[in-house]
């Protein structure tokens, strides 16, 4: 039976960890793209823990990681416990909201582009129209910022939608009369019933789109590019530009090791925490 | 009163005294589903605005002299005959067909014994799967890029869709794992007695009731390898071999203000993941992902 597992772990031996390995080997040269380069050490770790720019693109990625998986995790449970309940159109709203995240980031970045990108575009001439002045989506450091993050949490709820609307459907229905009976207000009931018995896919669901929004490129890259002045710049993006832009590919490796690291010490803690949840099924 | 009058009366009022409280109620329902509708048509459609507006443009031709937007299809005749947007939609094609194909094939063994398998070797497993789905995609493309070049692979789609595979290989084990866990147990161990092999009971019992999971991963495929840009950018250096996202935004950079073929492409590129969710969607359990971490 385990013989069924041959192909998937070659792919993972070639695909995964041998690169990985080779990774380590260039992240102790100071190479090019394709030259080796002479062998530094751990010049370029040291490198990038001094270099401003790095934590600069640490703490921006922590601050687009949290507040996205928070407030798309807040906004994909809203809507899984909304669509719960039967109402008009129920499964055409299933359907509709999943459309953010189907569609591929490629477009709708290009669509919020025109959206935002420019004074004239609908949503800064909206804003005038308001009274909220002039404001700048990409061109303002602080706004880029809010804007990048919009971004991802619209492109993310539906995966929390997703995932929620599934783990409901173990809620045993008995469970939640039963309190309804005892007096529990839709909240209490929300609380102590419903978030207890659901705690395992909800750290789940965390950990993975923690996971995928830590290695987001496209939002980054084709919104903002990183910039006004770097405001944000995440390490995948900053890797990728030391590796494909400055071709300084020893540094770009180790800052894209760094990330490996934090990412594995952090699922490795979660995956424990997981099967420690309380009513874990 | 006579017993039968009794008896009449007394089911009138309990017909009463049931039928008035369940009309209101229900009327109270369907207010409340209605306002629910309400509400959420409102809210959908101002989530899905970035998606209207793609459609909306990708239909418009710039304006008469009296201000009025012209619609025309003039932007999709325009990039079916002036940009090589089907080189760029049959090499995405392409790519994620076979990604889909082979990444279910993969997943669908290696799920099996992942769901049966209760020992050490396969939660171990389980738990590198777990850790290799959280690998920042650069760290490993990086050094592909070079191991690749070597290997004649970059700027190949054969090599972007190696990569896609791998890359969602985690999520379509544990996919086909968490479907194998709704098969009963007894099914196999009955065609085992019956002198089926492991392989033979695998085929014929598991996998030909777990269609639904095999849909599941298929689609998660499907998306993971149309919707990329990160390895699709890195990998592809001709334009012979461009796929949709990397055409797109190499169109849109050399036409950012002719918004028309911009957003006519745009919809080329969203319609085949939209029309598959929109016939496969009751199929799509995604719930599973993590389930089978044990």
């Amino acid at each position: 039976m385990a013989a069924l597992l041959a192909p998937s772990i070659l792919l993972l031996v070639a695909i995964n960890a041998y690169p990985l390995v080779f990774a380590i080997g260039q992240s102790l040269h100071d190479g090019g793209i394709t030259g080796a380069g002479d062998f530094v050490g751990l010049e370029n770790y040291a490198t990038a823990l001094q270099d401003p720019a790095f934590w600069n693109a640490a703490w921006f990625t922590l601050i687009f990681t949290v507040v996205s998986v928070g407030v798309s995790w807040i906004i994909g449970m809203t809507f899984a416990l909304v669509l719960r309940n039967p109402f008009p159109g129920r499964s055409g709203f299933r359907l509709l909201l999943l459309l953010p995240w189907v569609v591929p980031v490629v477009v709708s970045t290009t669509s919020w582009n025109f959206l935002v990108a420019t004074q004239s575009s609908p949503v800064p001439t909206l804003f005038r129209a308001l009274g909220f002045g002039n404001v700048q989506f990409l061109a303002d450091p602080t706004w880029a910022m809010i804007t990048v993050i919009v971004f991802k949490i619209w492109g993310s709820f539906p995966f929390m939608m997703l995932m929620m609307n599934a783990a409901l459907q173990s809620v045993d229905p008995s469970v939640e009369e039963a309190a309804r009976i005892d007096g529990a207000t839709a909240w209490q009931k929300l609380r102590h019933i419903i978030l207890p018995i659901i705690a395992k896919p909800i750290y789940i669901s965390w950990v993975l789109a923690a996971i995928f929004t830590v290695n987001d490129f496209p939002t980054i890259y084709l919104l903002t590019g990183g910039g006004p002045v770097g405001a944000t710049n995440t390490l995948v993006v900053f890797a990728y530009r030391l590796v494909f832009q400055d071709f300084r590919t020893g540094y770009g490796v180790a800052v894209a090791f760094l990330i490996t690291i934090v990412i594995v010490a952090v699922s490795v803690y979660f995956f424990r925490r997981i099967n420690r949840a309380p009513l874990a099924n | 009163m006579s017993e039968t009058q009794n008896l009449v009366v007394a089911r009138h009022d309990a017909r009463r005294a049931q039928a008035r409280p369940t009309s209101r109620f229900e009327r109270k329902q369907r207010i409340r589903g209605w306002t629910t509708f309400a509400v959420m048509a409102i809210i959908t459609a101002l989530i899905l605005t970035p998606i209207i507006n793609i459609i909306v443009l990708s239909f418009q031709g710039g304006q008469t002299l009296s201000g009025e937007t012209i619609w025309t299809f003039d932007n999709f005749t325009e990039i079916f005959t002036e940009t090589p947007v089907i080189t760029y939609l049959t090499n995405s094609l392409t790519v994620t067909l076979g990604t889909t194909v082979f990444g279910v094939i993969i997943g669908a063994m290696a799920g099996y014994p992942l769901s049966r398998l209760r020992n050490r070797f396969a939660r171990g497993y389980s738990l590198t799967l777990f850790v290799v789905q959280g690998l920042p995609v650069i760290v490993i493309v990086i050094p592909l890029f070079v191991v690749f070049a070597s290997l004649g692979l970059a700027d190949s789609l054969t090599g972007v869709a190696i990569i896609f595979i791998a890359g969602s290989m985690a999520v379509t084990c544990w996919m086909m794992a968490s479907y194998y866990d709704s098969i009963p147990f007894e099914l196999e161990e009955a065609a085992w007695v019956d002198g089926a092999s492991v392989f033979g009971a695998f085929v014929r019992i598991v996998l030909r009731n777990s269609y639904p999971g095999i849909l599941s991963a298929a689609i998660f495929s499907f998306l993971v390898a149309w919707n990329d840009y990160l390895v699709a950018v890195v990998f592809l250096r001709s334009e012979d071999n461009f796929t949709l996202p990397i055409g797109l935004q190499y169109f849109f950079q050399q036409n950012s203000t002719d918004w028309g073929p911009v957003m006519a492409m745009s919809v080329v590129m969203l319609l085949p993941p939209v029309i598959i969710f929109a016939a496969l969607n009751r199929y799509f359990s995604i719930g599973g992902v993590g389930g089978a971490i044990k």
